[in-house]
């Protein structure tokens, strides 16, 4: 068994062994559990160690530490797994998101069993997404994350959990039967079939236009609905509003990273005519991802709905990235998917704190809690400011980065998207002033600060974000020959735009 | 009398259905529940004779001409030979109104299988016509069972009258057949559909069309089902939704897809509206449903239309898909209805049964989200692999139209099959008393589970019997 498997499957082994904890026993099944993730974790980083960022392939995907092997011959199926520099980051983001998430968590009391079991199978999902180089087992690693999602959502959510799980669960599902509809066909378009995503990728040439088209969109259907770019995006805001704190911050930090990453690694490998048809239409999307989910943002007053659009806005910025096609685009793009996973998992967890002490996230109904409650001030402050892109915070590398190579392709766009940017600040800045400035709400007085639990499931998501923010090489020279090599990957694309 | 060893399973099931009904004038009602044992040996048995029946291909047929024992049918044989077993472990942990004539009972679903097996193997239109009265006069008796239920015997009488009408016009077909081609029997040699392009032939084949779509349950011949399904016996409910079902099914591919192939008449745009007329009427009417048997039975409705793709398709990869969905919808629909009848037995067969039974016997919740969930063709579940196969069938065959409704399709049932989960576990109990299945129904449960698992995560071993079964079609 290669280390990836034992990545994908550690938490599944945990999520096993907690079947076998009686119920009452909320410490060990507890235990069981951040114990479970933080395992992975720490396995997941030992890849670190053998992964050589340099390595590529002349035809520009050197996957490594691969495992493959034989899984149902009738179809030509493989189970097979990889990483690159384009999938590895991703991947350890996942795990620390999943401790992080374990670790808040720890304060549910009802059905603590179940909790954990949907929580550690939905890891197993999320991983697989992100290793899986085969189309089919991607397809079932992909699905496999709706059922633990819906039950997150469903039973330990807000007032409105219910609604809000079986829409996730059917819009989620409707984008992504259509591409299975394009798995399918690719298969067949394939000669000799195949699900291998390299080896669709280098045949990718036997495909013609009009068809490579057609099967864009029917993947573009199910990783628009995930990212998610407008106008597949409303169940987003609901979803995250009425997903416990631990969930949302997955929700935010992994899901919706799954679509951009789709986007990449098997619409633009497989479809490049298709890809380069819909450019023009991405930067569009891009720009009013970027632009309407800032103004959304801004015109809430719930703070976990604020922040939940502020996501598409933020996914606007990774797509208007990838529209680029170059390498600063793309490790703008890639950048973008980190760090908003550590921002905006941050964010979450903080707008929970504040939550699980006042029962309310309405804005308005704080004031002056910075002398009150210090600690949660600064790395609130902290984060915000991350999120909306202040230099010295991973946001504004990975922000600056997609814009950068945006520009010299999409000048109009991106200029126009610049706007985004500047209500983002402004709606940060906003809540800053309305939650910790000002004259102290009486109503606060006896509110403490942050507990241990707390700080160990954000701290590391602080740290991360400050030191990326002063040395984003750490992260950038991870990916960058990778990224560089897909860039490349396609010399004559924009032909047309240009 | 050579190879009359091919018949062997269906002489000793008839023999002991027979036995059976017999011995319910000597046996106590007391002691019912040895009757429904030794309908469990007496399909057990039928299944060990199967075995004798494998054969070289020069040995399909035995005496006379009006079967053929291939791999195809085999399979089919084993399918309704398994659908009856879990059905009699069902039985006897169902409630019942009152325990006399068991022996009828389950002397009725022997009778209703051999009839199944008959016709899953019959190349002659006379012989299929006897089949399927065979099977419809055994399945009206079965679902009039709760005789003290007036809504019981309301059902079969509906059921009752349908299946008369279809029977009627499906002979009236028949009649049409031997007129334009001289012959009931398939596997003449036919001159190559010369009169493919006469209009008594093809009126022939539609109106057989009826009969065989009338026990498929393909829509608009669907009527019967929401309410013989209610009506019947929970365990005989999830027989009819199983067995005659897949029977038709395998009979349909038989005879349209191979010795008639439909292609060549021209039908498949008109098979392919129907394929996506059923599922979708199956699902929209589901949406609405407030009993978990409407529910299941609408359900059923729409996975038909799924298996109809394989049908339509009409190739290799398309009977392949009904083989491995049929074998898949055995397992999830009876593990579906297992759970429906623990929890009915207890509840009724209101939606609101279901209420909380998370908290109640977690584990028998868990299971019927991994079945609900199978149906839905959610992976890592068997029925994802089976849709997954129709559906590449319907995209390799060009049907595009037919795999976007199918895949919508897909997308819709999910919320209906997903209200039962959100009973389970979203909405807290009624009551605290905890749901105990009974043994019987247990272990038929633990063995629709386990296969729903196993088949959906390595699904490769099942995929090379469908292959073998599915290419040997004569």
């Amino acid at each position: 068994m290669g280390i990836l498997s034992l990545v994908t499957f550690l938490p599944l082994l945990g999520a096993l062994i907690l079947l076998f904890i009686p119920k009452e026993d909320k410490t060990a099944t507890r235990a069981v559990g951040v114990g479970a993730a933080l395992l992975t974790f720490l396995v997941s980083l030992l890849t670190l160690r053998s992964f050589d960022p340099s390595l590529s392939a002349p035809e520009g995907l050197a996957m490594q530490m691969v495992e493959r092997f034989s899984w149902i011959p009738s179809f030509s199926i493989h189970y097979h797994l990889g990483v690159d520099g384009l999938s590895l980051p991703i991947v350890l983001l996942t795990t620390l998101l999943s401790v992080c998430a374990a670790v808040y968590s720890m304060n549910i009391e009802v059905r603590v069993k179940e909790f954990y079991f949907w929580l550690l199978l939905l890891e197993v999902g999320m991983t697989g997404v992100f290793v899986s180089l085969d189309l089919f087992l991607f397809y079932v690693f992909w699905e496999l994350t709706l059922v633990p999602m819906y039950f997150l959502i469903g039973i330990w959510g807000g007032p409105k959990k219910e609604y809000a799980a079986i829409k996730f669960f059917l819009f989620t599902l409707f984008g992504s039967v259509f591409m299975l509809l394009g798995i399918l066909a690719l298969f067949f378009a394939s000669n000799p079939h195949s699900f291998d995503m390299l080896e669709l990728a280098r045949s990718h040439g036997a495909f013609g236009r009009e068809f490579q088209i057609i099967v864009f969109l029917a993947f573009y259907l199910g990783f628009a609905v995930k990212v998610p770019a407008f106008p597949f995006h409303t169940w987003l805001p609901l979803a995250h509003v009425e997903a416990p704190t631990g969930v949302s911050v997955i929700l935010a930090g992994v899901l919706l990273k799954m679509g951009v990453y789709g986007l990449l690694r098997v619409c633009y490998t497989i479809l490049p005519a298709g890809y380069e048809w819909f450019l023009p239409f991405l930067v569009i999307i891009a720009f009013i991802n970027i632009v309407y989910g800032a103004l959304c943002a801004m015109a809430q007053t719930d703070m976990k709905k604020m922040v939940a659009y502020s996501s598409i806005n933020h996914m606007g910025y990774a797509l208007l990235g990838m529209a680029a096609v170059s390498p600063t685009g793309f490790s703008g793009a890639s950048l973008q998917m980190i760090t908003h996973g550590l921002i905006t998992g941050a964010l979450f967890l903080l707008v929970g704190v504040i939550y699980d002490r006042a029962h309310t996230r309405d804005i308005s109904a704080f004031g002056g809690l910075g002398a009150k409650v210090p600690l949660y001030a600064g790395l609130m402050s902290l984060t915000c400011f991350a999120s909306l892109g202040l230099p010295g915070l991973a946001g504004f590398i990975s922000e600056f980065l997609c814009f950068l190579g945006a520009f010299p392709v999409w000048k109009l766009y991106t200029s126009l998207s610049v706007i985004g940017i500047l209500i983002t600040a402004a709606f940060f800045l906003r809540m800053i002033q309305k939650v910790f400035l000002g004259p102290l709400n009486e109503k606060w007085a006896s509110l403490s600060d942050m507990n241990a639990r707390e700080l160990v499931s954000v701290l590391p998501l602080t740290v991360l974000t400050v030191l990326f923010g002063l040395w984003p090489s750490l992260i950038l020279d991870l990916m960058n020959p990778t990224l560089e090599a897909l860039a490349k990957l396609f010399p004559g694309m924009f032909q047309l735009v240009r | 009398m050579e190879n009359l060893s091919l018949l062997l399973p269906e002489i000793a099931l008839s023999g002991f259905a027979l036995l059976l009904m017999l011995a319910d004038v000597w046996i106590p009602p007391k002691h019912g529940r040895v009757l429904f044992h030794l309908a469990l040996l007496a399909a057990a048995a039928g299944l060990g004779l199967l075995g004798l029946c494998a054969s070289n291909p020069a040995a399909y047929q035995g005496v006379g001409t009006l079967w053929t024992v291939d791999p195809l049918s085999v399979f089919f044989k084993i399918l309704v030979l398994a659908s009856a077993v879990l059905v009699l472990l069902l039985s006897v942990d169902a409630k019942r109104q009152d325990e006399h004539h068991l022996g009828t009972y389950s002397g009725l679903i022997l009778l209703a299988s051999a009839g199944m097996m008959l016709l899953v193997s019959a190349v002659d239109l006379v012989m299929v016509f006897l089949a399927l009265e065979l099977i419809s006069i055994s399945s009206f008796v079965l679902t009039g069972f709760e005789r003290g239920d007036q809504r019981s015997s309301e059902g079969a009488i509906k059921y009752f009258l349908f299946g008369a009408f279809s029977t009627a016009v499906m002979v009236f077909g028949l009649s049409l057949f031997y007129g334009a081609t001289g012959t009931t029997h398939l596997l003449k040699p036919v001159p190559q559909y010369s009169y493919a392009t006469s209009t008594m032939f093809l009126l022939s084949c539609l109106l057989m069309l009826v009969g065989f779509g009338f026990k498929v349950s393909m829509a608009p011949f669907h009527f019967w089902v929401p309410d013989a399904y209610e009506a019947a016996p929970t365990p005989v409910t999830t027989f009819l939704s199983i067995a005659p079902k897949v029977a038709g099914l395998a009979m349909l591919l038989r005879v349209f897809t191979r010795l008639i192939p439909h292609p060549a008449l021209e039908l498949s745009a008109l098979f392919s509206f129907l394929a996506m007329l059923t599922m979708t009427v199956g699902n929209l009417t589901a949406l609405f449903q407030t009993n978990v048997k409407r529910l299941l039975a609408y359900s059923s409705i729409a996975q038909a239309g799924y298996m109809l793709i394989g049908f339509v398709t009409a190739d290799a990869l398309g009977r392949e898909g009904v083989l491995l969905y049929s074998l898949v919808y055995l397992f999830m629909n009876t593990g579906a209805f297992a759970v429906a009848i623990a929890v009915g037995n207890e509840e009724g067969y209101g939606l609101e049964g279901f209420d909380g039974l998370a908290q109640r016997n977690f584990g028998l919740a868990l299971v019927m989200a991994f079945f609900l969930l199978s149906l839905a063709g959610i992976p890592p579940m068997a029925g994802f692999v089976g849709k997954f196969t129709l559906f590449a069938a319907a995209v390799q065959g060009g049907f595009y139209g037919l795999a976007v409704v199918a895949v919508l399709n897909s997308v819709v049932s999910v919320y209906y099959y997903m209200l039962i989960a959100y009973r389970m576990f979203f909405v807290p109990p009624r009551t605290e008393r905890p749901v105990a299945p009974g043994l019987y129904l247990f272990s038929g449960l633990a063995l629709a589970a386990i296969a729903v698992l196993v088949i959906g995560v390595y699904p490769e071993p099942v995929l090379s019997v469908v292959k073998i079964s599915a290419e040997m079609l004569p």
